[in-house]
């Protein structure tokens, strides 16, 4: 019975058309889309065909994937105008209903070649919020005497934050990003809140120097468009709203944080993980 | 000033426009409640120097947000806000200047 269903997984089912955006800019004068037809069977991934597409078909296109498994986040691009992680959505899946598949790169990034995106800003602003522990305990870090550790509702506290891949979904979603470019993005804003209520970390007023600016969290309109298109289930949107209680908490001298008022939306799949 | 200081300020503002608003309508429309506020001209003239300080601040604030997030450049980003805070100063002092006329206390 698990042979038979295997095989109906991979047995070719329908032709697709795949619709892909094309440009180079250091060629082209301006991007141009190029269709594909390719036969896909059940569980063939929009990754799969565009293997596929490049080994078989057009060697020139250009995209970007590593893992295939959705835990890299490398291959993050738009599919019919959604952020998605093409190594877990179905080619079937995404031409539901539809004539075709439309690919293109993700919004917010300027555009390297065809299907990949340029993450340099992204990953400067995801350094610029300092996303690791800082210590204060010189001594203890030079000659350990134990580990830090931690209650189950301090782990809560960003455990959901932990999930995230990098993959700039959320980022490209973003309105304010999409006028606003020195904004630090819901990606960097959701990382700083996760090690500011880390009880490891001493770094808080480090960052909220560098958050509470005019390019900092205060710009997030709150559209919330992050948090629907993450793959992982973050919720980016939450950690900002959360990030700027935690900065008018300290501006006015009150206790930082208290593990009852963030629990992450998530802490209910702990348990089933 | 940082910028949690201003959106604090921003949404005090907020809560302060629709509570002297209110006030400034009821002075206007219900007799009873009206007399009392209307009948102190001191009263009348503070509720209104609020009312307007929050609503230019408020709405200046938000045309600096957008400002600030349509031209990002640091430089441009500080001139926008020194422009707006001027405007607002100007305003607000014409805006004072014709209330106590309007009540003949100049």
């Amino acid at each position: 019975m698990m042979e038979q269903s295997s095989i109906d997984l991979w047995k070719p089912v329908k032709v697709v058309k795949l619709k892909i955006y094309r440009y180079n800019p250091k060629k082209d004068f301006s991007p141009k889309w190029k269709e594909y037809e390719i036969e896909v069977s059940r569980g063939t991934t929009i990754l799969d065909a565009l293997i596929r597409i490049k080994e078989e078909v057009d060697p020139s296109l250009s995209f970007r994937y590593s893992c295939g498994q959705a835990l890299c986040g490398s291959c993050a691009m738009m599919v019919n105008g959604r952020q998605m992680l093409v190594c877990r959505t179905r080619v079937l899946e995404a031409a539901h209903n539809r004539d075709f598949v439309e690919l293109r790169p993700l919004d917010n990034f300027p555009v390297i070649r065809d299907l990949a995106g340029d993450f340099t800003s992204f990953f400067e602003k995801h350094r610029a919020i300092k996303p690791w522990i800082i210590r204060r305990d010189f001594e203890e870090l030079d000659n350990p005497t134990g580990e830090y550790k931690q209650t189950i509702e301090e782990y809560a506290r960003y455990y959901q934050f932990t999930d995230c891949l990098k993959c700039g979904a959320c980022y490209s979603a973003c309105p304010t990003v999409a006028t606003d470019h020195e904004y630090l993005g819901p990606q960097a804003l959701a990382q700083a809140y996760r090690y500011m209520v880390d009880s490891r970390d001493d770094g808080l007023d480090e960052r909220i120097a560098i958050l509470d600016s005019d390019h900092g969290c205060w710009r997030c309109h709150f559209a919330a468009s992050c948090s629907d298109v993450c793959p992982k289930y973050v919720d980016p949107a939450q950690g900002i709203q959360l990030l700027k209680k935690l900065i008018v908490r300290r501006k006015f001298g009150l206790k930082p944080h208290r593990p009852s008022d963030a629990l992450p939306s998530k802490i209910g799949e702990v348990k089933r993980r | 000033m940082r910028e949690s200081t201003k959106m604090l300020l921003h949404y005090i503002a907020g809560v302060l426009i629709v509570v002297t608003g209110l006030i400034h309508l009821l002075a206007n429309n219900d007799p009873g409640i009206g007399k009392l506020i209307t009948g102190n001209v001191y009263l009348y003239l503070t509720n209104m120097a609020i009312f307007l300080a929050a609503l230019l601040y408020h709405a200046l604030n938000g045309v600096r947000v957008i400002l600030i997030e349509l031209v990002p450049d640091m430089c441009w980003t500080k001139l926008i806000g020194w422009a707006i805070l001027l405007i607002g100063i100007a305003t607000y002092i014409v805006g004072i200047q014709v209330l106590l006329m309007a009540l003949g206390l100049v």
